[in-house]
């Protein structure tokens, strides 16, 4: 957690605590300034610890207090009871492991993707209805982002349906790997074993599958649970082998393709894989850059599916993907709140007060459906006090530490990143029809502080704008993808915002200026692109921008470069063809079989390749033809170019949707979330208007 | 069966049709004991190549034309392999480094140390150096230029150097001051009507003057583009008689289509048009240069004179940056924009003088 939120939490909490010093606990006394004594090796934990070393810096602040004590007496009096406690009694373990969910119903994520995976797996067991499923349920793949349930739809559906977890863990040292639920005696025994020499990692992961497939285990009879519910087993891939590496993902793959094609064990023992979703910043621009002649290995760097599981199977049966969403606020928020109910009816929970709602509302609408880093804030907000005279404005003021310390790196997401460059917002923009209250509020206390720029002088009167409501450095900081994707992201969309050919004129500039600045190398890279193109594109793009509900689509670049790749092998594959053919005419030697560059072949070729397809066609029930030119038909890759097949055959821009990065599915959430209102509507029936206001409608998204 | 551009190919420089001159010139240089580093430039199928293994024969005779691939592997900086084709008989070698990218630095230094540092073992050869041609010189990274120079000096001993560029502009001013430049000029149309008529006089076959006319001039001085064409044509139509429709490589006429659509329309739904069109143009190899030179030139045809010089202009500014920059989608769509820009702002005043 960064500190920076802290000093000042800290000091009022010293405050306080001096305030009735009595009971002051020994701890303290140690990490004094005048304390002679050694620290004993007493384990410190890290938060309150924290609050101790402050302490010196503050005694100015904490002898005011002391002198007063009598004007917090009404609050101390309340506080007592948490000062009595020593510090050594807070339980130091984190509440996602404290308070994991057990049950379904203290599941976050919504009824249905757990209802999908629970089909899926008692179709995995037991084979469905007509019971011949099973051998189409051997790998599931679990995506979606971070904090979003997967693993913990997995334990709480283990416990209720009573199968075992074996989970692949790359350990370090270990060989055997643990099993996932009991960490019992058979982990003591795997300690690095050296007699046996080094077994790579990926030779252990195999053995790891084929074991978990197919062997028993042998002390289930032993062990305390009936021997039905002990066979159903499944293996966990969460903690994947290194795929990056490119002969480490053939292997995988190979594994998982010899998985699905074996004939399923009995009894089954699915797989179930679970992918985050990793952001794609750091994508690797300077191996892209490297194309110039071999593009390289041009495969992505981040991790997801595609990378963790083979094409074939991917479109083929064994595999079902489950998507799991961000989860709704409605949904965190209740399931934060039933932790904090229980967080605080227990004992532990004495030397802290309980957060309040509006703590609670900043963490759910901070976390962005990551219920991982909610708990965590959550956490951090309890341990955390800020007592004080005037509570309104402790509360507000907890909510703006919370906000800078719970902020997440990857909180802007995509689609919103997109939107807010594109509808280029600047001050005194006639509001959106749709546009709430809350909204305008917003927008208005925005333009309050923007200041307008002074007017140029006459020659440069057509670079006059108003004062954008964007805020470029906070974008750059928030942005999840770096400049050169961005930058292929505002190509792909740029076009949709422009009414007239002289807008787009000065985003397509800047896009070519940016892109040909800098060198080759990364370190020569213009450091400043993200910026340029985003000052440059709201400096272009008309103010106010038309609506007219566009969509925002995902770069074909990509698409067109794998293609190119491809038609590249061709060329490659038709200029040896040329070549073989010379070595065979002239009798195993070649006098010119460097003569053709792939240019050559690119450009001049494709006449006579195209006139020997039509020749072929033409004689091809008679093979009369004396048998001479059969050019690789592959060369239709490059030589080949029907004007009939119109506009980006074969490859269409997908749209970019919320999924993608952040939020999905708003309606489904939102109807979700009335659903749950019904139920606690004690807890939150005053917050309904205000979810629905925050969640946002599809068109004034970039406001968010 | 090979082309007839391979099959019929000059392999000495006596048998060469065009440039007397030139043949007779490289002939006594071969003869003279003191050959020096040459570069062969000139615009594409105008003869380089044939001349310089023509030039090879002259040197070392006919063993010259045993040739075999090599496939080398070489580690970029960044531990990546590069997989690079070398041609290489027992005399000369012959790489296209471009094949490398942005790591052909590499290629040439290793490779030219290689050769440079061996000496010919054969004693009955006639010369003492090897000779490395080097293809698509005016595409080597500056790296690879500079490191291209110290070797030159160096090994002079042992090794002679054969640069094949179609443009000097694109080479350091260094290399080309160590070499003796040689202008491989496109054939005249009588020329080319001579190698033709050659040609199908080898390949056994009338070929109508009409008809070699006709290829000829839509050659546009590229002779192997000429002799493909009438293998092309010899396949469809054997006879060759009547009205021949010479037609176009489909990315030519994709381009005239790309220019089309951006003169009969400016808007932004026009530029996502030609931006498909170009997607796809590049996505079949064709190198985005070519795209945008063929593209200008249509352009140019079409619009009036005043736009001509300023359509030229920019798209000089964007190949720069082209050359520069990694996306080159970027930079022809910048150019297409500014070219629709300018198009319609210039129709636009002219609507408004006639109403003044």
């Amino acid at each position: 957690m960064a500190p920076s939120g802290k000093p000042h939490s800290q000091t009022k909490r010293m405050q306080k605590k001096s305030s009735g010093s009595s009971a002051r606990p020994t701890t303290v006394k140690l990490d004094g300034p005048s304390s002679s004594v050694p620290l004993h090796p007493k384990r410190l934990n890290p938060l309150t610890a924290f609050s101790n070393l402050t302490q010196p810096t503050l005694s100015p602040e904490s002898s005011t207090s002391n002198l007063a004590p009598k004007s917090q007496k009404g609050k101390g009096k309340a506080k007592q009871r948490k000062n009595d406690s020593p510090v050594d009694n807070i339980d130091d373990s984190l509440w996602i492991d404290k308070y994991e969910p057990t049950t379904e119903g203290e599941l976050a994520v919504h009824v249905k993707k757990v209802e999908d995976v629970r089909r899926w797996l008692s179709e995995a067991f037991d084979g469905g209805h007509a019971g011949k499923l099973q051998k189409y349920r051997r790998i599931l793949a679990m995506t979606g982002p971070a904090g979003t349930g997967k693993t913990s739809t997995i334990r709480v559906l283990a416990r209720e349906m009573g199968f075992e977890i074996m989970e692949w863990r790359n350990g370090t040292g270990e060989t055997i790997p643990t099993p996932f639920v009991e960490p019992g005696p058979s982990s003591q025994r795997s300690g690095p074993d050296f007699d046996s020499g080094y077994e790579g990692l990926f030779t252990k992961f195999e053995a790891f599958m084929t074991r978990a497939t197919t062997c028993h285990d042998i002390f289930s009879a032993s062990s305390s649970t009936s021997k039905s519910t002990a066979k159903k087993r499944v293996i966990l891939l969460e903690d994947l082998p290194n795929i990056l590496h490119q002969k480490t993902q053939t292997q995988f793959h190979e594994a998982l393709q010899s998985l699905v094609t074996s004939p399923p064990s009995n009894p089954p023992v699915p797989v179930i894989i679970i992918i985050s979703d990793a952001g794609v910043r750091g994508e690797a621009t300077d191996e892209r850059r490297a194309e110039g002649g071999g593009w390289g290995n041009n495969q992505a760097q981040a991790m997801d599916i595609r990378t963790v599981l083979p094409k074939t199977l991917l479109g083929g049966p064994y595999v079902t993907e489950i998507q799991f969403n961000p989860i709704a606020p409605t949904l965190l928020k209740k399931a934060l709140q039933a932790m904090l109910n229980t967080h605080f009816l227990s004992s532990f929970a004495i030397s802290s007060i309980a957060p309040s709602k509006e703590v609670l509302d900043v963490i759910v609408e901070s976390a962005h459906g990551d219920i991982r880093s909610a708990i965590m804030a959550l956490q951090f907000a309890c341990v955390m006090e800020l007592p004080g005279p005037n509570k309104k404005k402790n509360q507000a003021r907890s909510a703006l530490i919370l906000e800078a310390v719970t902020r997440r790196e990857q909180s802007l997401a995509l689609f919103h990143l997109l939107g807010k460059v594109m509808y280029n917002k600047r001050k005194d923009d006639p509001p959106n029809p749709s546009a709430s209250a809350k909204d305008l509020q917003k927008e208005r206390a925005i333009d309050a502080l923007l200041k307008d720029a002074t007017q140029l002088p006459p020659h440069l009167r057509h670079h006059d704008r108003r004062a954008s409501r964007v805020d470029v450095d906070a974008l750059y900081a928030d942005s999840p993808i770096d400049s050169s994707l961005f930058s292929l992201y505002i190509h792909q969309n740029y076009t949709q915002f422009c009414n007239e050919i002289e807008e787009t004129e000065g985003v397509a500039d800047w896009l070519s200026w940016v892109d040909s600045s800098g060198g080759d190398a990364w370190y020569l890279a213009n450091p400043h692109q993200f910026h340029l193109l985003t000052l440059g594109t709201l400096h272009s793009l008309p103010s106010p921008v038309p609506r007219r509900s566009q969509k925002y689509f995902k770069p074909e670049f990509f698409s067109f470069l794998q293609k190119e790749k491809d038609a590249w092998d061709s060329v490659r594959t038709t200029r040896d063809w040329i070549t073989e053919n010379e070595v065979k005419e002239t009798g195993g030697f070649g006098w010119r079989v460097g003569g053709w560059s792939n240019n050559d072949v690119v450009l001049e070729l494709s006449s006579i390749l195209k006139a020997s397809d039509a020749e072929s066609r033409r004689h091809q029930p008679s093979q009369s033809q004396q048998q001479t030119f059969q050019p690789p038909p592959i060369h239709r890759l490059f030589s080949r170019m029907d004007l009939t097949r119109a506009m980006g055959n074969g490859i269409r821009a997908q749209q970019l949707n919320e999924s993608d990065i952040g939020l999905d599915h708003e309606f489904e959430s939102l109807v979700d979330g009335d659903r749950h209102l019904h139920n606690t509507s004690s807890q939150s029936n005053t917050k309904e208007g205000e979810d629905k206001g925050g969640w946002l409608e599809s068109d004034d998204i970039e406001d968010f | 069966m090979s082309l007839w551009v391979d099959q019929y190919r000059p392999r000495t420089l006596d048998s060469l049709h065009y440039h007397q001159g030139l043949s007779d010139r490289l002939k006594s240089l071969a003869a003279s004991g003191d050959f020096p580093h040459m570069l062969f430039y000139g615009p594409s199928g105008a003869g380089k190549k044939t001349r310089i293994s023509c030039t090879l024969r002259q040197l070392f005779g006919p063993g010259v034309e045993k040739l075999k691939i090599d496939q080398r592997v070489f580690l970029s900086p960044s531990k990546r392999k590069l997989e690079i084709n070398i041609v290489q008989s027992n005399y000369h070698l012959e790489i296209t480094p471009s094949e490398a990218g942005n790591y052909d630095r590499v290629v040439i230094q290793e490779l030219l140390k290689e050769i440079a540092q061996t000496q010919q073992v054969d004693l009955s050869a006639k010369q003492r150096f090897k000779v490395v041609v080097i293809n698509e010189a005016d595409s080597l990274s500056r790296d690879a230029q500079a490191a291209l120079r110290r070797t030159m000096e160096k090994y002079m001993s042992n090794m002679r150097i054969i640069l094949c560029a179609n443009s000097t502009s694109r080479l350091i001013a260094p290399i080309k001051s160590r070499c003796l430049l040689m202008r491989v000029a496109a054939p005249s149309v009588d020329e080319m009507n001579t190698v033709m008529q050659f040609v199908a006089k080898r390949a056994g076959f009338d070929l109508p003057p009409d008809a070699a006319d006709k290829i000829v001039e839509d050659s546009g001085g590229n002779l192997r583009k000429a002799i493909l064409v009438l293998e092309a044509l010899k396949m469809q139509s054997p006879d060759l008689t009547g009205p021949l429709s010479i037609a176009k490589p489909d990315w030519e006429v994709y381009c005239h289509k790309v220019a089309d659509l951006i003169v009969s329309e400016q808007s932004p739904a026009r530029v996502m048009e030609v931006r498909a069109k170009f997607y796809e143009l590049l996505s079949h190899c064709i190198p985005p240069t070519i795209i945008l030179k063929t593209v200008a030139e249509r352009v140019v045809e079409r619009v009036d004179e005043a736009l001509k010089a300023d359509i030229i202009h920019w798209a000089a500014l964007y190949e720069v940056r082209m050359r520069n920059g990694n996306k080159k989608i970027y930079h022809l769509e910048a150019w297409v924009v500014k070219v629709m820009s300018l198009y319609k702002q210039f129709f636009y005043n002219i609507d408004m003088s006639e109403f003044d």
